[in-house]
């Protein structure tokens, strides 16, 4: 293993270490995350039970569901208050110094913040399976698609909250800038309630964004919305997003590094 | 005849409370960028909701029997009631964190009550933005509902009553921090985020248990769902006396429990 992954794994390791140190955010995350679960499910199972609408049935939607609880707590439950407060309190101002990357050190601890969520995941995902008994996979390539789709969502998770975090350069406060880019996340992504109950040019707002890409692509490729050919295409434009942002935030980053301001000096 | 001596505890009570919160509100303007980020942050909750509700009415014609405006009155006072809480008593949030540093100490010297200074020790900008576009949603909701001008006197009422039964549970679940100690008031923030969730839906969607939990024994339900069921006949109106009363007890409860938690008190490393 090179040197600089030898870094990247001890960033990813600590930061995974340190939230698993506070288990009452399992728990926490498992209530937040399955109480908003288990209310979503009772909306749409009593919407559904006349018969599908938009395109989906209470089988698919139970699926849908689960789905943007994976997602939700994949990404709500990482650790973007740790790279906001370095900004904040001008600890940046030390990493600055020392000879590693800091958007590729932030990174590391910002996935191995969200490998943290796993167990949450897994508990949460194994209760909703018992109690709702979703569909599978349309078939067993959507199955491994829709996998390569979750992977693909750490690092577009970084980018989109990495770019948002370096506002803190010229903020004092991080609360603000993270309800704002958690409310988009939440209603473009489909998470609040699928795009394709939107109007047409609501739903081409939502595709010219990366935030579908967090629970309609994965869903889509889960249920068959898209065939192999279309679900490839659905990976490729959220890879090009992972990519576009993480040079994106590289250039923010070169400008805003020039506002640090320690304890307001 | 009136006690003096309890009026001027009441007037003093009252102007440390204004002048603390009139401080806090000159502190945000010497960040304009934060109040714009915090308070766009407010309504941009609210206008997703909006916008989820919208998108979610050309689907369906109803939810459970509440219809498109109704559900937009129960959003919007919930979101008044919340956003009300980040303007009034923002500040109680930190309650685990002053237990944690023994920054309760010198509120404990000081002629006011704890509660009070705790409260008032920092304001929400998020708030200006949640309660403006929350009576937005709620206005909107009633003139498309149909409701008239008679029934404003009951809706007041249940204004009034969500945001005193909100301050008065947050107050009372951030209390909790005094016996399980911790920065983060995880109790209160579990609530609200359930409500966010659960309580902008009717409640018929729910099992029973949830309904008796939210109605009597943590009465989030008297913040917006039973005024408003009450306001579009979901509800009969014998149901808004339980209102003023939830608000009652939730304040006594939220006092006792603070009161519980300052005498529990024992500074920080003991």
């Amino acid at each position: 293993m090179s040197s600089a992954l030898a870094v990247d794994r001890a960033f990813a390791v600590i930061a995974f270490k340190r939230r698993l140190a506070y288990k009452t955010q399992w728990l926490v995350g498992l209530v937040l995350g399955g109480g908003a679960m288990l209310v979503s499910m009772a909306m749409w199972r009593e919407l559904l039970s006349g018969g599908a609408l938009s395109g989906y049935d209470w089988d698919a939607m139970r699926a849908y569901v689960i789905i943007g609880f994976i997602t939700a707590t994949m990404v709500f439950g990482a650790a973007d208050w740790q790279i906001a407060d370095r900004i904040l309190d001008g600890h940046v101002a030390v990493d600055l110094t020392k000879p590693v990357d800091f958007q590729r050190a932030r990174a590391a601890e910002f996935v191995g913040s969200m490998c943290s969520t796993i167990p949450t995941v897994a508990v949460g995902v194994a209760g909703a399976w018992l109690l709702f008994d979703p569909p599978g996979p349309a078939s067993a390539t959507a199955g491994v698609l829709t996998a390569a789709s979750l992977v693909l969502v750490f690092p577009l998770a970084f980018g989109i909250t990495y770019l948002t975090v370096l506002v803190c350069f010229w903020t004092k406060r991080y609360l603000g800038v993270m309800w704002l880019r958690e409310a988009l996340l939440a209603f473009f992504s489909g998470m609040m309630i699928p795009l394709a109950f939107m109007p047409s040019w609501l739903q081409a707002v939502a595709w010219a964004l990366p935030f579908p890409h967090f629970t309609t692509t994965p869903s889509a490729i889960y249920l068959g919305h898209v065939d192999t050919a279309g679900a490839l295409g659905l990976l490729a434009a959220e890879a090009a997003w992972a990519a576009g942002l993480w040079f994106g935030a590289r250039l923010v980053f070169n400008h805003a590094v020039k506002k640090v301001t320690v304890h307001g000096g | 005849m009136a006690d003096p001596t309890r009026a001027l505890t009441a007037r003093h009570v009252g102007g440390v409370y204004g002048r603390s919160l009139l401080a806090q509100i000159r502190a945000i303007t010497e960040y304009p960028a934060d109040f714009w980020v915090m308070a766009s942050a407010g309504v941009m909750w609210n206008v997703l909701q909006f916008a989820f509700l919208t998108v979610l009415f050309a689907a369906v014609p109803d939810v459970a029997g509440w219809r498109y405006h109704e559900m937009l009155m129960l959003s919007g006072l919930l979101t008044v009631a919340a956003g009300s809480t980040a303007l009034l008593c923002d500040g109680i949030w930190s309650t685990g964190t002053y237990v944690l540093k023994g920054e309760i100490d010198y509120r404990i010297t000081r002629p006011a009550p704890v509660v009070v200074q705790v409260a008032t020790s920092h304001i929400g900008m998020q708030g200006f933005g949640e309660t403006a576009f929350g009576l937005v949603m709620v206005v909107y909701g009633w003139i498309g509902a149909g409701l008239g001008l008679a029934a404003v006197p009951a809706g007041l009422l249940g204004v009034a009553c969500a945001v005193v039964i909100e301050c008065a549970l947050i107050t009372m679940l951030c209390a909790v921090t005094f016996w399980i100690k911790g920065n983060n008031s995880i109790f209160a923030f579990v609530m609200l985020d359930l409500q966010h969730n659960a309580m902008t839906l009717p409640l018929a969607l729910f099992p029973a248990a949830v309904k008796i939990v939210t109605m009597f024994v943590l009465p989030v339900a008297f913040v917006n769902f039973v005024p408003v069921a009450v306001l579009t006949g979901h509800l009969g109106p014998w149901w808004l006396i339980g209102t003023p009363l939830a608000a009652v007890a939730s304040v006594l409860a939220a006092l006792g429990v603070y009161r519980l938690g300052l005498r529990s008190y024992d500074s920080s490393g003991h």
